[in-house]
């Protein structure tokens, strides 16, 4: 049995069976097989989520079979991207035809539909996450039919879909909403902790602004991007580190060769630097000693899918990293407290210990979604034991 | 201008001090190598971390210029694992030319400053 391993290592198991389907046909056949024998059937994309999403020991897909960019359309500013296409991927087949997406997280190594399950963000606070580029689906449901929607003919299903973590079907393709391809220019420059502090409101005001806090030492690195439209501001309290310039799928995402994990999680913008205090306070007096990782904090623009950790709130996130490898659990479990007494939302894809009872109280809209994911696996063929624990806290 | 020092240097006596007092960086207890590369050529560092009871961690790689001084923090290295601070550990250090290596640490944990600094080890 061959072993599935996520990215930094930290969550690994052996599935029943990996299977890389190559027409929807075989994928449709797959799970009403697997709804007959009362399997489960989960979708991986690139392995870069933590928290055990993707765990069954059933049936796991890959659908890496799946890829090219489809119909771009200049005048609606829309294309279909396959499931099976990293963000890299798609961001630059559509920069060959003249699109590009509005925002992509720190790295473009995860599938776009993976991305889009977990809500995964960059920062920008006018720039939502990457779910709200979602305009329209092709999708397998839980009883193996395939289902077209998209948000005119469907706008409240939509809101379901877009954040849902393969918990309502299998993405084929995406219909996205984009924008014309653009250049963006990026600036990064090591600030003293006050100088942040004092400018942060200034800074968010650039196109793309998030900074990393080291704890080791109390300084920072802000990082700013902006198109040709904004202005590069001068920043002379800092050292500069780097200045970029290109096309956008270049110049937003960055690339990460060393491996940790990661709990991130998303504050209502109101509260979220009074969080951020407390979490600093706490890391400095009590973890320090063995965490000199950097703490990286984002702003995001809010949105309206019913499970988006942005949904309707304008957000900030916070995320702590630690060495893979090393115990990250006791440092993350220390500071998820604090997160939770601001209103703190998990990301979906990263480390957190949140189960059904909790969440439902972080998630006005919980239990319409929840009856939106039973209309399309009626049969529970996508929801294995942890997909459980997330949503089903009554049993 | 010529090449001193040696390729192989060692410590024995490192723990970073956790508690400190004053601002940050600058203030940041912290154990220190300062390597000094008088040649004409960029020297490639390796350092390794020994403990009490693990195995070594490392290669911590670092980069000097030629011609140029570099100071490292201890405290800063992350990659491939953060050093625990007051935790005993010792050090050794490879570069790829002969370079000059000063071991040193900075106690701000109480109000009146404590500085020290050694030579590494010359191990070749
Ligand atoms: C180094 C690194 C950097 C990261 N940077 C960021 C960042 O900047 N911002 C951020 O928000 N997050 C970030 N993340 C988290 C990451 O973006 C998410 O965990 C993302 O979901 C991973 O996508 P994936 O392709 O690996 O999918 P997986 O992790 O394999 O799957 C994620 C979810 O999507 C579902 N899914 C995948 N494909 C399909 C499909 N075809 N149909 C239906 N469901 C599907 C899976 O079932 C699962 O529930 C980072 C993670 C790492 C390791």
């Amino acid at each position: 049995m061959e072993v599935f391993k996520n990215w930094s290592g930290s969550m690994s198991f052996k599935p029943g069976q990996i299977i890389a389907l190559e027409s929807e046909e075989q994928l449709c056949e797959l799970v009403k097989k697997a709804t007959s024998e009362g399997k489960k059937v989960r979708v991986a994309g690139a392995g870069h989520s933590s928290s055990p999403l993707v765990h069954t020991k059933d049936y796991l897909l890959s659908l890496k079979h799946f890829r090219g960019v489809e119909d771009p359309d200049l005048k609606t500013k829309r294309a279909t991207v396959p499931a099976g296409m990293t963000v890299k991927e798609a961001g630059k087949d559509l920069y060959r035809y003249g699109l590009a997406m509005h925002n992509t997280g720190d790295v473009d190594v995860q599938t776009l539909a993976g991305a889009i399950g977990t809500g995964t963000h960059g920062t920008g606070k006018e720039l939502p996450n990457l779910s709200a580029m979602l305009y329209g689906l092709r999708m397998i449901n839980g009883k193996g039919e395939i289902v077209e929607i998209n948000r005119e003919n469907d706008p409240e299903t939509m809101q379901a879909l877009q954040v849902s973590m393969g918990s309502c079907g299998i993405f084929l393709k995406m219909r996205l909403q984009l924008e014309p391809a653009y250049q963006l220019y990026r600036k990064e420059y090591c600030v003293s902790f006050k100088d942040c502090m004092q400018n942060f409101e200034e800074l968010k005001k650039n196109r793309n602004f998030d900074f990393y806090w080291y704890p080791r030492t109390d300084l920072c690195k802000i990082r700013i991007m902006n198109t040709d439209k904004e202005k590069m501001p001068h920043i002379s309290y800092g050292s500069p580190e780097l200045e970029r310039e290109g096309p956008s799928h270049e110049i937003l995402p960055r690339s990460r060769d060393l491996k940790f994990d990661e709990m991130e999680y998303v504050l209502p913008q109101e509260k979220a630097m009074e969080c951020f205090y407390e979490v600093r306070k706490q890391v400095k007096e009590k973890w320090r000693r063995t965490v000199a990782w950097r703490l990286l904090i984002r702003t995001i623009k809010k949105d309206d899918a019913l499970i988006s950790p942005m949904s309707g709130r304008e957000s900030v996130t916070i995320s702590l990293h630690h060495n893979a490898g090393l115990r990250f659990w006791d440092y993350f479990k220390a500071i998820e407290p604090l997160f939770l007494k601001y209103g703190g939302r998990p990301h979906w894809g990263k480390k957190h210990t949140l189960k059904a009872g909790t969440l439902k109280e972080l998630y006005p809209h919980w239990d319409r979604f929840q009856k939106i994911r039973k209309k399309f696996d009626p049969e529970s063929t996508f929801l294995t034991p942890y997909m459980n624990e997330l949503f089903n806290f009554e049993k | 201008m010529r090449k001193i020092g040696k390729l192989d240097w060692a410590f024995s006596g490192g723990r970073i001090p956790f508690e400190s007092t004053g601002e940050e960086p600058e203030f940041n207890s912290h154990d220190k190598i300062s390597v000094l590369n008088t040649s004409e050529e960029a020297a490639k560092i390796g350092i390794f971390i020994f403990y009490e009871d693990q195995a070594p961690v490392g290669n911590y790689e670092v980069e000097v210029e030629p011609k140029r001084l570099r100071k490292i923090r201890i405290n800063d290295l992350i990659d491939p694992e953060a050093v625990a601070l007051e935790r005993n550990y010792g050090c050794y250090i490879r570069s790829n030319i002969p370079v000059v290596v000063q071991f040193s640490r900075m106690a701000t944990g109480q109000q009146a400053n404590g500085i020290m600094g050694s030579m590494a080890f010359p191990a070749d």
